[in-house]
């Protein structure tokens, strides 16, 4: 028995770890997304429920899951298993501008689709007043207008869950580490899912430091832009630390230190900056403007991955070696940061973010010397 | 014919206590009666609006108490008998009228009956009356029995007519609501053209002569009372123990003294005119006595009367003491019985009685649970306020601000309950649900950022809503007010009002409408259907979130009960219980746990929710928020 519900209150909610994933959204009626929250609607009591089991901050057994998804325990401890790196981008020109590197995501999506690998994929968009949400796109015009990053956190696996689904789709899902972490949830889980997890048969993860609260973000843009409407908005890390946004016409830049205030809480305790439990990880390449940052982590990944390549939907690159290691460094000081954030808040000991006292230790002490 | 209206003077009817009161009115001759409804007074113009047309009445539910009594007064100025009807808290609305009026003094007689509410029963306080016949000087009648009912109000116009001033009848809910042998008196039916007499202004002014005057009054329906055959003696000459009651409290007190053998140890001095004391008659009684037992209800009224009256006097009276509810022998809160005095007698005369053997009350207990089905208090199956509560506890939870409903007087009260997802935070008066939303729409300016919802229902609105709707408009507030318009007086029993196009008589009347009214009041107006619970929770959060101002959302579905007697289904429901997720997890019996309309029942054997067809009344918002679709709708 897993606490079900009311375990999701006092260990998630109530210590406002809560990321709005939307794994726990869709599947009943006590649940619901609202403007970048996850609001409790009525009191469920039963003992077990998909909404804990599936929840990125509920517990999490890494070697576990490691061991049912990859066959073997959790020990890549920087950037989690890795068959590949490289670094790649997007041929096709369309993707140019709107999407939000180096365009990959959005190709890979896009091949999938058309190679039939996948029917429809999950996708992030922007709703109205910016609202992230999730999108099932089943073409090339849904996958443009989800192009391009959103950094608020939203509920992107609600759709998942809600569907509409005939039954018999093959599903794609692009999300932020925390999703994919809800989906090896989900798929390893031994309550009866009524989701349709077994047909998802393609997970691009994104890279992820952390994102932010919707309302309070949306309310610093009103405060500072009025109206206007907000069109690209980007992060250029260290040394800039940075974040840019089109606003009207014009493009501001606004020091990462005026919106680390709104940064999610539950974002300090995520120990997973490359979406680890991903098919293929995307993110951007530093210091390289229009390129992306790939992990393929499975088979079915590298087989996307060498299909774009044969067919020419990318082209790609050995990454040079420093910006590995900086993205191995950066990936490790989120972990380090994370398992105290953890510790402060008690969860380390109830079995939140499960990993072994050694690997611990090592991560504190190696993510220190490169820090 | 109606039971009250039978012209068969010597005949022994039975009647329910409302409905001797209003016999008693019939056999006053009165005109006019107005009254607003308020449980468990209702009956009383209930039953007269059935002869107001064969007895050539003018019988009206008026808006508001205050309303009532000033259009029974106003007969009452020219020269007809009026009587005006009320619930105790209506007594409050009424009270600044009335308390004016005690100096104007009246012209025909005018009699004000209240019925308390011992207990609370059906009302948000216990409050005693009476306190308002010492406060404004007013004679003050309490009926014991059914057959005083009638007498007492009939006399009652008498004696405001003898006095020039208005006369309190009050009653309380055993009276009112019991039934008794009542024999009738002749109907007279006069014809009178009504005249004000412009020579004798109507007015409080000036306030000391008059105040003078009113004493005099009081003084005088004092020396009438000494009199009075509502006020007699049962019992020994030297009783060991003398009650002294009034009302209810006469039958408890008889029935104790009866069953516990006590009628040579215990006189039983029972006071129908309780305000102002029948001095001389209480002082001969005190004389003979050293114990005194108070047995009334609600509040020691005649318990400190006497203790007061006999301060003056205890110089020739010598030590008593006094046993009731001031000095804690009585319960001073709830409702009192005739085991209650048993049980006090029994500690004071030190008397033993075994009531029914112990078993039998538990067996009693036991039978009565296995027929009667429990249910706790809630709304009917298909109320539109269950599915209007459940839109606003759903808009109040994704708004995420700690909202709340600031609530008001009518059947949506119980949305502070478990049928209204205890959404409800404030009750208190008629129109104070609005009132207290208005003011805290004033706080945002300090920080405040809850959000509140009033609520009122129709005949709340026409009450006292728009006073504090308008109040909210002309200072600037920030309100949302959602008017359930359920097109009744459901509370009470179904009374129209203004919005329903008939008056009590059942004649048709102008319908004002309540969405013009609130433009008027410079409310933004939108309407919608509680049954569409999306829609509903939808609007309410964008009127929460994105509109300033002063809002009413008009929330549109008939009364259940009445469309149940006046329409067929809207929908015949089935649960498909193939789809239906039951206990597990996606579910958890979201409608027979959550909902809980008592349309639904969860089948035991299936382990699957059903439709109790005999219940349900088809509105389809089930329907809606099954989150499996296994309910379904069809239209019939
Ligand atoms: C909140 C957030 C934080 C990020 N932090 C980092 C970081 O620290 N370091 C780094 O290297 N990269 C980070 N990224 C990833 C980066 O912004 C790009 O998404 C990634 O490089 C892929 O680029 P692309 O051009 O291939 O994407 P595109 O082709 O533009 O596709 C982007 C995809 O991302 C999805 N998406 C957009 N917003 C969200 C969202 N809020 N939730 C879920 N899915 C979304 C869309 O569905 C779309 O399919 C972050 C992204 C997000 C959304």
């Amino acid at each position: 028995m897993n606490g079900g519900f009311r375990a999701l209150e006092e260990k998630v909610f109530d210590r406002d770890l809560c990321v709005s994933c939307g794994a726990c959204v869709s599947l009943c009626p006590y649940l619901r997304s609202w403007q970048g929250r996850t609001v409790k609607l009525d009191d469920c009591d039963l003992a077990e429920g998909r909404c804990f089991d599936y929840c990125p901050r509920g517990r999490v057994d890494l070697d576990e899951l490691h061991r049912k998804l990859f066959g073997g325990p959790y020990k890549e401890m920087e950037i989690g298993k890795v068959l590949n790196v490289f670094m790649a981008r997007a041929r096709d020109s369309v993707w140019t501008g709107k999407a939000q590197n180096g365009g990959v995501v959005s190709a890979l999506t896009d091949l999938a689709i058309k190679e039939g690998i996948i029917d429809a994929a999950v996708l992030t968009g922007r709703g109205t007043n910016l609202l992230p949400k999730g999108h099932i796109a089943t073409d090339r015009e849904d996958i443009f207008a989800c192009a391009g990053s959103i950094y608020t956190s939203g509920p992107t696996l609600e759709a998942l869950n809600r569907g509409p689904w005939n039954g018999d789709e093959r599903i794609g899902v692009v999300g932020l580490p925390c999703m994919v972490l809800a989906l090896a949830k989900m798929r390893t889980s031994s309550l009866e899912t009524q989701t349709p997890i077994d047909r998802v048969e393609m997970v691009i993860g994104l890279f992820c430091t952390w994102a932010l609260d919707y309302k309070s973000f949306m309310a610093f843009l009103r405060e500072r832009f009025g109206d206007l409407p907000i069109g690209k908005v980007d992060i250029a890390p260290p040394p800039e630390r940075l974040m840019k946004i089109t606003a009207g016409d014009e493009l501001h830049h606004i020091p990462l230190d005026e919106v680390r205030g709104f940064i999610r809480s539950g974002c300090h305790v995520c120990a997973d900056m490359t979406s680890e439990f991903s098919d293929i990880s995307v993110g951007t390449v530093e210091g390289e403007e229009g390129w992306n940052t790939l992990l393929v982590r499975t088979e079915r990944g590298e087989e996307l991955v060498k299909l774009a390549e044969s067919q020419t939907v990318i082209e790609s690159r050995p990454l040079p070696g420093d910006k590995l290691s900086h993205l191995r460094e950066a990936s490790l000081l989120k972990k380090r940061r994370a398992i105290d954030a953890m510790r402060d808040r008690g969860g380390l000991e109830e079995g939140y973010l499960t990993l072994s006292q050694e690997l611990i230790r090592q991560i504190q002490s190696e993510s220190k010397e490169g820090a | 014919m109606s039971i009250i209206s039978q012209d068969a003077p010597g005949k022994t009817v039975l009647l329910m206590g409302n409905e001797a009161i209003a016999r008693g009115a019939l056999e006053a001759g009165i005109k006019v009666c107005a009254a607003y409804p308020g449980n468990p007074s209702s009956e009383i113009t209930g039953s007269l609006s059935g002869v107001a047309d064969e007895f050539g009445l003018h019988v009206e539910w008026s808006v508001n108490e205050k309303v009532a009594l000033e259009v029974a007064t106003a007969a009452s100025f020219a020269g007809l008998r009026g009587l005006c009807t009320m619930k105790q808290n209506g007594l409050n609305v009424a009270s600044d009228f009335l308390l004016n009026l005690n100096l104007s003094g009246c012209e025909a007689g005018l009699v004000l009956v209240v019925a308390d509410d011992p207990g609370a029963l059906s009302s948000t306080n216990e409050e005693d009356s009476r306190a308002f016949a010492k406060l404004g000087d007013f004679p003050l009648l309490e009926p014991a029995t059914f057959q005083e009912a009638k007498e007492m109000t009939k006399w009652a116009f008498d004696l405001s007519e003898d006095l020039g001033l208005p006369v309190l009848v009050r009653t309380v809910t055993r009276v009112s609501h019991a039934r008794g042998n009542v024999l009738l008196d002749e109907l007279p039916r006069l014809t009178k053209k009504p005249l004000f007499d412009t020579s004798k202004p109507r007015v409080a002014l000036p306030v000391l002569l008059n105040h003078e005057l009113l004493r005099d009054k009081l003084r005088r329906a004092g020396e009438v009372f000494e009199t009075s055959p509502f006020n007699f003696f049962r019992g020994p000459e030297k009783p060991e123990l003398l009650i002294i009651t009034c009302g209810s409290g006469w039958m408890y007190s008889l029935e104790a003294v009866i069953n516990l053998d006590l009628s040579e140890r215990v006189g039983i001095l029972k006071i129908g005119t309780t305000w102002p004391l029948p001095e001389q008659m209480v002082l001969n009684h005190l004389k003979k006595v050293k114990h005194v037992l108070f047995v009334e209800e609600v509040n020691p009224f005649l318990e400190n009367s006497v203790k007061e009256f006999f301060a003056q006097n205890c110089g020739d009276l010598g030590v008593k003491r006094f046993s009731g509810k001031a000095s804690g022998t009585l319960p001073d809160i709830g409702e009192l019985s005739p085991d209650i005095v048993i049980s006090r007698l029994q500690d004071i005369l030190k008397v033993s009685y075994e009531p029914l053997p112990a078993e039998y009350a538990l067996r009693a207990k036991e039978i009565s649970a296995q027929l009667v089905p429990e249910r706790p208090l809630g709304f009917c199956a298909g109320c539109p306020h269950r599915a209007t509560y459940w839109a606003i506890k759903n808009a109040l939870a994704l708004d995420g601000r700690n909202g709340f409903v600031a609530g008001d007087i009518g059947c949506y009260s119980l949305g502070m309950g478990p049928s209204g997802f205890s959404q409800m935070k404030t009750l208190h008066a008629m129109g104070s649900g609005a009132g207290l939303a208005g003011g805290f729409g004033q706080l945002n300016a300090f920080g405040f950022d809850q959000p509140v919802i009033a609520v009122c229902g129709d005949s709340t609105f026409y009450h006292a809503v728009m006073p504090a709707l308008t109040n909210a408009s002309y200072n600037k507030s920030n309100l949302l007010l959602l008017l359930l318009d359920n097109s009744a007086t459901a509370m009470t029993g179904f009374q129209p009002h203004p919005g329903t196009g008939k008056t009590a008589t059942g004649h048709e009347a102008p319908i004002l409408d309540l969405e013009v009214i609130c433009k008027a009041l410079g409310a933004q107006v939108e309407m919608g259907d509680p049954f569409e619970v999306e829609g509903t929770t939808e609007t309410i959060l964008r009127l929460l979130q994105d509109v300033e101002g002063v809002k009413v959302l008009i929330l549109r579905r008939e009364c259940a009960l009445v469309r149940g007697r006046t329409q067929k289904k809207l929908f015949n429901m089935e649960v498909e219980q193939d789809l239906c997720l039951g206990e597990k997890c996606g579910c958890n019996r979201l409608c027979t746990r959550v909902f809980k309309c008592p349309g639904l029942i969860w089948d035991t054997i299936a382990d699957r929710a059903g439709i109790d067809e005999a219940i349900c009344t088809g509105c389809g918002v089930c329907a809606d928020i099954c989150p499996s679709l296994a309910i379904r709708k069809e239209v019939v």
